[in-house]
């Protein structure tokens, strides 16, 4: 068993919810949202792990957990085995140059008014007092490293573009030299041809430095490039883990199969009738009792609705986590075949065929 | 062949601000055939958002100049309507989705009354109340075959005088008008049209409320259908529900669409033809699968393959190097030249290749803005 630098044990988060005066004086019970509600989670050395869903289904907030930036509600983090769920103050500082995000907005995460040496370098003077030459000197030397050229230390985030600007983000995050960095959506906000660049950047920075990658993103295709494991979270709640192969190729959760079959792919002529569930995604407030994904899912049975399906270990040569009562009898069902079990719009489809 | 429910010749536009002159759109020329759905694909900043509004003319004019060009919209020439008569060719000709439905929709109000005031003009005009007949602007019906004359188009008056009075309550019956309302919303596959109608925009997910926006720009029966990455700001299962709800709707409305997207996967899967945009220009334009298949612009083969296919173990992933020109200050010649593979000595001097049937395409339609289209399928 490899070792896990960063482990999410049974981890919760939940939000309050805001009531009224009036909801208060009444005692209505306080609801909560259900961001992240109990996940177990190991990030091995060296490794880049994805985490993908759609909004709402508690990724951004397991990565800023993970990387302390929220303070879980229930469960425990470990730092190469070290529990560091309750530290704060200096304890907690000294965890930080360890860990570092890259923030979903490269826009709204960098600060217009400041210089680029003042913005890459805020970090490694959070960490202790550094003097002004050296640390231009520090940030001139992690630019290129991201693809940047090192003379432009007192640019403002504005004259970049938009790949630029991640690049900034992230040399902001390397300049501590972490060992671990929680990318947050690193390519949400950049077109097809900047984010080929900035994806070989990352994976290229990993081999280099020696990195871990938590990868939070919508995005398969960023995560088939540069993860080795990956995990599919849908409501608060991992609904599958493996290897990233393994995962997009036979994916076995039924909400892995929906997700895998409703990505639009640019092959021509491929447009045939596809798998789809139906319905959105429920409230976080109120989760269902049973299985999470039993409202849309086409292979539900009265247990889905009963019981909540645990996360398990499938039997295989690699270790493949799925949470699913039918795992073995659906994991195999290419998506193709699944059309027309139950959605609506396809049984429509088939119709009119 | 019917004659083109589009047809955009030429057209220039560019936005004047401060900081300079900023070529937005150049010389961009294409037809959309009536019934077809026609995609147009492009990164941040290259003009696809200024194309789709400058259709149904609305660009903001200034800072927008448009500087050259004609739009034909079934045979009438929309830039040189007055400003009075654009609401015609809007609505019932060109009707618009936009990206985020939360911003077209008014949150004061609840969504019947949204929903409602767009049936409302649009049975005032089928009542005749409103005249749409005598400009020529009725919807088509493409399945009679007979393809659709526009020349007298703007003769007769298109709305009586008191036109504001009609389009008030109070001369079609509230119950007609809900039933109206209703149908459009099951036509869109709301499962629960009666609630939905008392709702506020902010009670609605975002599919919802796209769905809503399709329902109203459907209301008014388009013949052509504007769609601004309708589906860009939607989670992945909820975007397929919407494309495949779109491929229902465009048969049985039989409308044609021009589709905007960034996303090549979910033009792939909408258009019939596709036109590539680069700096304010369009490169390429043909049927999808042609244009995916062999592709004639180096551009275009590009964009393809920089869509990462592949996971790491398979090698770095292709890229294409530099980055888009700023459009104020455009590179001479082919606007692609500094990065493309191919470029030569002409590339950078001549005044850029006009977009022209590609060399070495089997393919009729297939045009490309290439000196040396018939090199693009050599590249790695």
């Amino acid at each position: 068993m490899m070792d896990a630098v960063l482990e999410a044990r049974d981890l919760y988060k939940h939000f309050p919810v805001s009531r009224s005066l009036f909801e208060t004086v009444q005692r209505v019970p306080k609801d909560v949202i259900h961001a992240v509600d109990g996940v177990s989670l190991r990030l091995h050395a060296g490794e880049a792990l994805g985490v993908i869903g759609e909004s709402g289904s508690g990724k951004t907030t397991l990565g800023w957990t993970m990387a302390r930036l929220h303070d879980p509600t229930r469960g425990s983090i470990r730092l190469h085995g070290t529990d560091i769920t309750n530290l704060h103050g200096s304890a907690l500082m000294a965890i930080r140059r360890k860990i570092q995000v890259v923030f979903q907005d490269p826009v709204g995460s960098l600060d217009p008014r400041l210089r680029v040496w003042q913005i890459v370098g805020e970090p490694a003077q959070a960490q202790g007092h550094v003097t002004r030459t050296e640390l231009r000197s520090r940030v001139a030397e992690i630019l290129p490293t991201v693809g940047l050229p090192g003379e432009g230390l007192d640019q403002y985030p504005h004259e970049f573009s938009g790949g630029g600007r991640q690049r900034l983000s992230l040399a902001r995050a390397l300049i501590v030299h972490p060992e671990i960095v929680v990318l947050d959506e690193p390519t949400s906000a950049l077109d097809v041809a900047v984010q080929a660049q900035i994806l070989n950047r990352l994976v290229a920075l990993q081999r280099e430095m020696g990195l871990s990658y938590l990868m939070i993103t919508h995005n398969v295709a960023a995560v088939r490039y540069v993860a080795d494991r990956v995990a599919v979270m849908y409501l608060g709640k991992l609904a599958e883990v493996g290897r990233v192969r393994d995962v997009l190729e036979h994916p076995m959760h039924p909400y892995t199969k929906a997700l895998l079959a409703a990505l639009p792919t640019p092959v021509p002529g491929r447009r045939s009738a596809r798998y789809r569930v139906t319905g959105e995604i429920p409230t976080m407030i109120h989760p269902p009792v049973g299985c999470r994904f039993a409202a849309r899912c086409p292979f539900v049975i009265p247990r889905c609705i009963e019981e909540e399906p645990a996360l398990r270990s499938i039997p295989g040569p690699v270790e493949r986590l799925v949470a699913c009562h039918r795992a073995e009898e659906i994991g195999d069902v290419p998506p193709e075949e699944l059309v027309g079990s139950v959605s609506d719009t396809t049984t429509r489809e088939s119709m009119r065929a | 062949m019917a004659d083109p429910i589009l047809k955009i010749e030429d057209l220039s536009v560019d936005y004047e601000v401060g900081a300079g002159t900023f070529h937005a759109l150049q010389n961009v020329t294409f037809e959309m055939t009536p019934g077809r759905v026609a995609g147009i694909v492009g990164e941040t900043g290259c003009g696809k958002s200024t194309l789709a509004h400058s259709i149904p003319r609305l660009l903001r004019e200034p800072p927008a100049r448009i500087r050259r060009g004609k739009v034909w919209f079934r045979g009438i020439d929309v830039l040189a309507l007055p400003k009075w008569k654009l609401p015609l060719v809007r609505g019932t000709g060109v009707s618009m989705i936009f990206q985020e439905p939360i911003n077209s929709l008014n949150p004061a109000y609840r969504i019947y009354d949204q929903l409602a005031e767009a049936v409302r003009i649009r049975k005032m005009r089928d009542a005749g109340r409103a005249s749409t007949r005598s400009i020529g602007l009725e919807p088509h019906d493409y399945s009679k075959g007979a393809s659709p004359t526009a020349a007298e188009a703007l003769k007769g008056p298109f709305l009586p005088r008191s036109g504001g009075r009609f389009l008030r309550k109070g001369r079609l019956s509230n119950d007609e008008l809900r039933d109206d309302v209703l149908e459009y919303l099951r036509l869109v596959r709301i499962n629960d049209p009666e609630t939905i109608l008392q709702l506020y925009p902010h009670e609605l997910s975002g599919g919802m409320r796209q769905r809503i926006m399709i329902a109203m720009a459907l209301s008014e029966k388009p013949s052509l259908l504007i769609a601004d990455e309708p589906t860009s700001a939607l989670d992945i299962t909820i975007q397929a529900q919407v494309l495949t709800l779109m491929k229902e709707l465009m048969e049985e409305v039989r409308t044609s669409i021009l589709f905007i997207s960034h996303d090549l996967g979910v033009i792939a899967e909408m258009a019939d033809d596709v036109g590539v945009m680069y700096a304010g220009h369009l490169v390429e334009f043909g049927p999808v699968d042609e244009v995916y298949a062999q592709p004639r612009h180096p551009y275009t083969k590009a964009l393809l393959r920089s869509v990462p296919r592949q996971y790491k173990e398979d090698g770095p992933l292709p890229s294409l190097p530099g980055s888009v020109p700023n459009l104020s200050r455009l590179p001479s010649g082919c606007t692609f030249h500094p990065r493309c593979p191919l470029a030569r000595e002409v590339c950078a001097r001549d005044p850029g290749p006009p977009l022209e049937e590609a060399r070495g395409s089997v393919v009729a339609g297939h045009r490309a803005a290439c000196y040396f289209s018939e090199e693009v399928a050599s590249l790695a």
